[in-house]
């Protein structure tokens, strides 16, 4: 422990740690596009300068390291001044397009302009120019000029994918970010870059021209691509006389699960949400009202009661599993969670990739929920009805002839929606909450609420009114039923970050 | 904030009789009606349309344009500064990649729904290109549906500058 000064402000911070980490982790404003907590310090920007009493010179925070009664101060005439030098050096060859960029209102180098910025060019050459949006593979735009060449998008890949696919090209100011000629960025985790660049060199081909950015209302969730369950910003937005949809997924800093990022399969998958979301009540693949559909599942439960086998995804949340245990013994029904489609053995990796698709499996063991295949052929022999709930997998109970009247209740529209007597849509993931063990055992929440246009209930809300429990939100299942099965965590707790679970 | 109290008025007989006012009323009428009976030419009110106004000038907040570059593209590049200035929110723009290398970006849709807006020229304020302008002196627009007072963007380009502006 050392204890500094910093703005006549006495702080504790870690001895030995770099000054920019501790001070950005008390809350101080230290402007810098080189320095990236994933990537450390590289020392190139020089736009951290902060002065420290006993040196001579304006020192960079990012490059040095704590001594116990140091103090400093980052705020003065003297380092405004240097800033504004150091921002009229990077301001000299950048394009200024502000209004064509789609970094605009997220941009490091707009923000500390209208901070500290010259406001007026000293330049009376004519500019260096470079290439502009050129498409350098795996989803992401590069813009030479806008670039501010502080090598995050180099180190992060030499360092976190290492493969080595971007390099600085040229000396002085004709120096440029590029790819190697015909050797295009493709790694499975390439699109990070575009989160990490501070300015607009790098942008997203996917999110390009979409949406300015400080439109967006930014929703913290999981994603629930695999069962790694990376923290996500969802960022969505509901125009004027449309519907609300999510434009992207950015990675949200958890040091217990992701880190600072995620993989591009899951950034993508925000397209999957926004499809999902027109789904309508089907009665043997006919259009019908919601309030009926729901009555109708009611009344299939009812006379079918005791020959009902409920085959769960194991992508639903915690509290959806647990209700739906609580509808099975209530009609004396058979609950599996066999499902073969949440596989992929060619998706997973060391890094953050998971074979397992699946958002919750670890919840079916939590709930002693079988997953057998063998148990479920056991089930299936005196079954009349089969209700598939968050899965659209028919052939696994095709073969068994005695399964009369099959139920889907999915969020995605069944591909075959004429085999299924009745289907009744439920929020998609991004619409509503829930809790996740991910693969490592960690509970995780995710809050997400992207409006529906049509009427359409949480699966939470269809069980309780089905059961008459009047049980619909997260907080009640909890104070219900999840409390005495996970005693050490609470659901405060989880909401704020993710927690390890003891008894798994 | 400090509260002010306002006197309650109509509390007295003369003003719960009410005829005092109505005859105080009457008398400012019938004096203008008399006097615009002696001489008509003096009455400031114009037989609309067959009379049009004469006093719109360059500076008056008309219906919107789309200006033009030099090589007669549209100059708008879609950075939505103006529908983020909109406080009626009728502005609805939609960006699309320009393919002819003069910029990046530009308007694929680009609509203003007149029903909605209110003049108040915040659009003009914030486009940083030059590229919505209110000077064209269109004060009056007459339309059959509420969805034709949306104009689009080929609409938006097509209307000129009134004379006199620069």
């Amino acid at each position: 422990m050392a204890t500094i000064n910093v703005d006549d402000r006495e702080i504790k911070v870690k001895d030995g740690a770099l000054l920019i980490e501790e001070l950005l982790a008390n809350g101080i404003e230290i402007p810098h596009f080189c320095y990236h907590p994933a990537l450390g310090k590289d020392g190139n920007c020089r736009m951290c300068m902060v002065e420290i009493e006993g040196k001579k010179r304006p020192q960079i925070a990012c490059d040095t390291p704590i001594k116990d009664g140091m103090i400093i101060r980052t705020k003065g005439e003297n380092i405004q001044r240097v800033k504004r030098q150091i921002l009229e050096m990077e301001l000299i060859n950048h394009p200024i397009d502000c209004p064509v960029c789609d970094q605009a209102g997220e941009c490091s180098l707009q923000n500390y302009y209208m901070d500290v910025g010259l406001y007026e060019s000293r330049l009376g050459t004519p500019k260096t120019r470079g290439k502009k949006h050129v498409d350098i593979g795996s989803n992401v735009v590069l813009d030479q000029e806008r670039c501010v060449l502080c090598t995050r998008c180099v180190r992060f890949t030499k360092d976190i994918t290492k493969t080595k696919e971007l390099g600085v090209l040229n000396r002085t100011d004709h120096s440029v970010i590029s790819i190697f000629p015909g050797r295009p960025l493709s790694n499975p985790y390439a699109m990070n870059v575009v989160d990490l660049c501070p300015v607009g060199a790098l942008t997203s081909k996917d999110f390009r021209f979409n949406k300015r950015v400080w439109f967006l209302e930014p929703d913290d969730a999981i994603c629930n691509g695999c069962s790694k369950g990376c923290s996500l910003h969802v960022d969505h937005h509901k125009a004027k006389y449309e519907n609300d949809s999510i434009f992207r997924y950015r990675p949200r800093f958890n040091d217990k699960v992701n880190g600072y990022f995620i993989c591009d399969a899951g950034r993508l998958s925000y397209k999957k949400q926004n499809t999902n979301r027109d789904s309508f009540a089907q009665i043997r693949g006919n259009e019908s009202e919601y309030e009926y559909a729901s009555g109708k599942l009611l009344r299939l439960l009812k006379r079918h009661h005791g020959k009902i086998l409920f085959l769960l995804s194991p992508s639903l949340s915690l509290e959806e599993m647990v209700q739906v245990k609580k509808l099975s013994i209530a009609y004396d029904a058979k609950l599996s969670g066999y499902d073969v489609n949440e596989y992929d053995h060619n998706f997973g990796d060391d890094y953050l990739k998971c074979n397992d698709l699946s958002s919750n499996r670890r919840g079916f063991n939590l709930l002693n929920i079988d997953e057998k295949k063998e148990n479920l052929e056991e089930f299936s022999k005196n079954i009349e009805l089969a209700i598939l709930i968050g899965r659209d997998d028919i052939q696994t109970i095709e073969n068994y002839e005695n399964i009369d009247v099959k139920v889907s209740i999915n969020a995605s529209m069944p591909q075959h929606s004429d085999l299924y007597d009745l289907y009744l849509p439920m929020l998609t993931h991004m619409s509503r909450e829930g809790s996740f063990i991910n693969i490592d055992g960690f509970l995780q929440f995710s809050k997400a609420h992207v409006e529906y246009a049509l009427e359409t209930k949480s699966l939470s809300q269809i069980i309780g009114i089905v059961l008459g429990d009047n049980i619909f939100t997260c907080k009640e299942v909890w104070e219900e039923s999840l409390s005495d099965i996970i005693k050490d965590i609470k659901l405060e707790n989880i909401q704020k970050k993710s927690c390890k679970m003891s008894n798994l | 904030m400090g509260i002010k109290i306002v006197p309650r008025y109509g509390q007295t007989l003369k003003e719960k009789l009410y005829l005092p006012a109505i005859v105080g009323g009457m008398k400012v009428t019938f004096s203008h009606f008399f006097e615009n009976l002696k001489d008509t030419s003096k009455i400031e009110t114009l037989c609309y349309p067959e009379q049009l106004p004469k006093d719109i000038t360059p500076r008056y907040r008309g219906v919107h344009r789309l200006t033009k570059r030099e090589d007669d593209t549209v100059k708008c590049v879609a950075c939505f500064m103006c529908a983020t200035a909109c406080p009626a929110e009728c502005i609805f723009i939609e960006a699309i990649e320009r393919e002819d290398g003069v910029d990046e970006k530009m308007p694929k849709k680009f609509s203003i729904d007149l029903l909605e807006c209110v003049f108040c020229g915040a659009c003009v304020e914030a486009c940083p290109c030059d590229a919505i302008r209110m000077d064209t002196g269109i004060f009056s627009f007459v339309k059959k549906k509420r969805e034709d007072f949306v104009v689009n963007i080929d609409t938006l380009l097509s209307h000129k500058p009134m004379k006199g502006s620069n």
